[in-house]
């Protein structure tokens, strides 16, 4: 299989850079695959699961927080705004910013408070969603 | 009466050499805290670089592109961000950078535009005490501690400000490590994004979804907090510098003083011997 190379970067380090078969992530208009020379494109990404098939065909999967995707032939690079492998996700920690999240979305008074709760649970969750697919 | 001077000076020398330890200690500090800001500084190039690329790319490429974050609008504050540090004993490094925002706040209120301020660093805060309604926000003891959460805080608050329309520029002021010898204070305008120039005509090969402008209003929160990030580090590090060059200047000038206190010392010391000699040779002299 033609592998391509994969760089996962976050403002704190590079998370990820290495060779990859397929990878699955999730854009804000649905989940899609990439394979070894896509076509050039780049999308947003919400809070989501990112699922990394390596070299040697193993699959491990990561929750991203946000971020974009860029394609380009040379290389394929996802800029988040946080990444944790799953295995690596703090569940207490995870479950406690979902409460913190819903008790402010529930005492929020604007819109603006609102939107924010509303991605602090989504993220939430989704590290939450990610830490149970490996089990 | 030399007895006297000599314990005088003595004791100079010894207050002299206390200081000069002080300042090597700070030196020392310094040093390791300039390197460690280094360090931070150089792992968010790559994702800062990536964006910023990925940003001028949809700008110069996408047809028709237009954004509101890439245009001077006619009124509206301006916002300065003005980084300094929270301790002095740094040389001219807070100085720099408040002549030169100073110079800039005159220049655009004398265009009639209403400053707001943003500081930094607790000389920031001391410097603008005297216009307590100009300061927005403040923020201290931020530099070794920063984090991009932080600053992408700070960036969606001043981004809703210029949603509401309160805004039409955003500069920031901060110090730039050329060198670990020498540093610059600078002027960057974050908002309107500059060199975002549409080269118009292009056919984009790059599919962006959902569309170039919804990736690029999503970048912008991004290259802010990166811009906000990069240069509270810069200055960070560029106070570190300042200091270490000091307090080098410092340790210097006080192995100056020791040195020449000592041969004061000494001078006093052989003047007092020969003052001795000379009353015992007199004294044998006149018993003979």
């Amino acid at each position: 299989m033609t592998l391509f190379q994969l760089q996962i970067m976050t403002p704190e380090k590079v998370f990820f850079d290495g060779n990859v078969q397929r990878i699955i992530v999730r854009t804000t208009e649905g989940d899609i695959g990439v394979l070894a020379k896509h076509e050039k494109y780049v999308a947003c990404l919400p809070a989501g699961p990112l699922r990394v098939i390596t070299e040697d065909g193993t699959e491990t999967i990561a929750a991203l927080s946000g971020g974009i995707l860029k394609i380009s032939p040379e290389q394929t690079v996802i800029l988040a705004n946080a990444a944790e492998w799953a295995q690596d996700i703090d569940v207490d920690h995870a479950k406690r910013s979902e409460e913190d999240a819903r008790k402010r979305r529930e005492q929020s008074k604007t819109q603006h408070e609102l939107d924010r709760a509303e991605a602090k649970l989504q993220r939430a969750l989704n590290r939450l969603r990610v830490s149970s697919m490996t089990k | 009466m030399a007895g006297s001077n000599m314990k005088a000076i003595k004791r100079r020398i010894k207050s002299v050499e206390s200081t000069m330890q002080i300042t090597k200690a700070m030196e020392l500090v310094s040093s390791s805290k300039l390197r460690h800001a280094k360090e931070r500084a150089e792992q968010t190039v790559p994702y800062f670089n990536l964006l910023y690329q990925t940003m001028s790319e949809i700008a110069s490429e996408a047809a028709g592109f237009h954004s509101v974050y890439t245009e001077l609008r006619e009124t509206g504050a301006a916002l300065l961000i003005v980084m300094a540090g929270d301790r002095g004993l740094a040389g001219g490094f807070n100085l720099n950078v408040f002549r030169m925002a100073d110079a800039r706040i005159r220049e655009l209120e004398a265009k009639g535009r209403e400053v707001i301020l943003m500081t930094i660093g607790k000389k920031a805060a001391e410097h603008y005490a005297k216009f307590p309604n100009r300061v927005l926000a403040h923020f201290e003891g931020i530099g070794d501690s920063v984090t991009t959460y932080t600053t992408l805080n700070m960036a969606e608050k001043i981004l809703r400000l210029f949603q509401e329309g309160h805004l039409a520029l955003v500069e920031i002021f901060f110090t730039n490590l050329v060198s670990p010898l020498l540093q610059e204070a600078r002027r960057m305008t974050a908002i309107p994004v500059p060199n975002m120039e549409n080269a118009g005509g292009v056919r984009s090969l790059t599919h962006y979804e959902p569309s170039p402008e919804a990736v690029f209003d999503n970048l912008i929160p991004k290259y802010l907090s990166g811009i906000l990030f990069c240069t509270i580090v810069d200055t960070y590090a560029s106070e570190q510098a300042a200091r270490r060059m000091a307090m080098e200047n410092a340790s210097d000038n006080a192995q100056e003083m020791i040195d020449d206190l000592s041969l004061r010392y000494n001078r006093a010391r052989q003047a007092a011997i020969t003052q001795e000699l000379t009353e015992i040779v007199g004294g044998a002299n006149a018993q003979n």
